[in-house]
């Protein structure tokens, strides 16, 4: 690869943060809305959400949204493009949960089965956006035009890498969002979009490797700044 | 610690074990293009960062509230219409043919009791098909009298059209007025032949006539 440097700011602006694989948080723990991770039981929590759930019980599905909603929000808002429709999804998906709860047989987690609704939600609303050509001119094979966002710590970071996202295949862009974004494990990415973990890893490594690619200055300015 | 070189570092990008992740990390201290490599490999992560934004907003949960809520109503309005039909399932198979026998012993008195009115309707419409038959024999008598009363006037005939006494002249002109009335009558009987009303007046004309034609001959006779 060489010295390759990235046309972005990153080298300048973004220190390197290591990431430690191997002692990667649990999402449900890492979102635990305020209350002690540690103390929090993942699968009890899980069996518990599950249960409430199919009981009717209008506070669990409270407890769902307070340690889930913000996230659910953001996914199907970078899987959308804009905040409106990523709410109308999060809500469709409270819905659905509270239709199909029975047929939930606990194949795979409560959270894993709630957000491989909201994925398929949000496939759904791309789709009937797209049928109603609500996107005109839309060259991106079905990824959204992010809105403006609050300016965060890069913006132009950021914004490189949604217009480097829309290049990349369905498929690609999911993966990257649930793992790079979402902080999911491939075992949880596997279990929402119905692949294997290994499909998910080799799905990453590709996504990334051509975000790379689309992210890499010319070769001339590589020199140049060298 | 294992040892890795720069060939490895894609393989590791793709799939590494931690302990590989730890050897590039070592590796890359010593070597400029792995550190760079693998800096902009970590930066894309860094970058992913940038697209999390967890701000709560204040609206939703109360709108799914709301949603989950009316769910909840319009599937127990749903169960309640089911319920109807779950009650007959949860009732026993005996009562079920109990029940399903009155059913049938119903709609057969049903059946039966529009079967007897519509047969008591048609022979009330029978009815009056003989209403219209005894109207053709009034008609047919009618004519016959008509011709009856026309044999007697052509009778009178010649008396009346040169009256040889003032009494003559009345009749005659009695009869002209008869004959008018009768020709007014057979007209609206024409138009409405079921008023017994008019058949009254037409055959009291009639007889009227004949009384009067009667006279005539018995004066021509005196």
């Amino acid at each position: 690869m060489g010295t390759m440097g990235l046309a972005l700011p990153w080298k300048a602006r973004i220190a390197s943060v290591p990431r430690e694989r191997e002692s990667r948080v649990e999402p449900s723990e890492q979102f635990a809305g305020g209350q002690n991770p540690a103390v929090v039981d993942a699968i009890t929590e899980d069996a518990a959400l599950a249960a409430g759930c199919r009981a009717g019980n209008l506070q669990t599905y409270e407890r769902l949204y307070s340690l889930h909603g913000v996230r659910m929000r953001n996914l199907a808002r970078n899987l959308l493009g804009n905040l409106v429709d990523a709410e109308d999804a999060v809500q469709e998906t409270f819905l659905k949960v509270q239709r199909s709860i029975a047929s939930f047989r606990g194949q795979s987690s409560f959270i894993t089965w709630t957000y491989r609704i909201l994925i398929n939600t949000c496939y759904d609303a791309r789709r009937s956006r797209l049928r109603k050509k609500e996107v005109a001119n839309d060259d991106s094979g079905g990824m959204p035009r992010p809105e403006p966002r609050a300016p965060g710590a890069h913006p132009s970071l950021r914004m490189a890498l949604e217009r480097a996202l829309a290049s990349l295949t369905k498929h690609q862009r999911d993966v990257f969002l649930l793992y790079e974004v979402e902080g999911f494990r491939h075992a949880e990415i596997a279990g929402m979009l119905e692949i294997t973990e290994t499909a998910s890893k080799n799905t990453l490594f590709q996504a990334k490797k051509n975000l790379r690619l689309i992210l890499e200055p010319p070769r001339s300015s590589a020199a140049e700044a060298r | 610690m294992m040892n890795v070189t720069c060939n490895d570092r894609e393989r590791i990008f793709e799939g590494g074990a931690p302990g590989e992740w730890a050897a590039l990390e070592a590796h890359s201290a010593n070597c400029p293009v792995c550190a760079e490599g693998l800096r902009v490999w970590k930066s894309l992560s860094v970058a992913a960062q940038e697209m999390r934004d967890y701000t709560d907003s204040p609206s939703l949960w109360p709108r799914i509230e709301r949603a989950l809520a009316e769910e909840v109503v319009r599937k127990t309005q749903r169960a309640q219409r089911r319920s109807w039909l779950s009650l007959l399932s949860s009732i026993p198979l005996g009562w079920q043919t109990a029940v399903a026998g009155a059913f049938v012993l119903v709609l057969t008195i049903s059946a039966g009791w529009i079967y007897f009115h519509r047969s008591n309707r048609i022979v009330e419409s029978d009815k009056s098909l003989l209403k219209s038959a005894a109207l053709e024999n009034v008609e047919r008598a009618e004519a016959v009298y008509v011709q009856a009363i026309d044999k007697l006037a052509a009778e009178a005939k010649p008396q009346l059209e040169n009256p040889a006494t003032p009494l003559l002249a009345n009749y005659h002109e009695k009869l002209v007025v008869l004959d008018s009335a009768i020709a007014d009558l057979r007209a609206q009987a024409g138009q409405n032949p079921s008023n017994a009303q008019l058949r009254h007046q037409l055959l009291a004309m009639y007889q009227e006539k004949q009384r009067t034609l009667e006279e005539v001959l018995e004066a021509r006779q005196q």
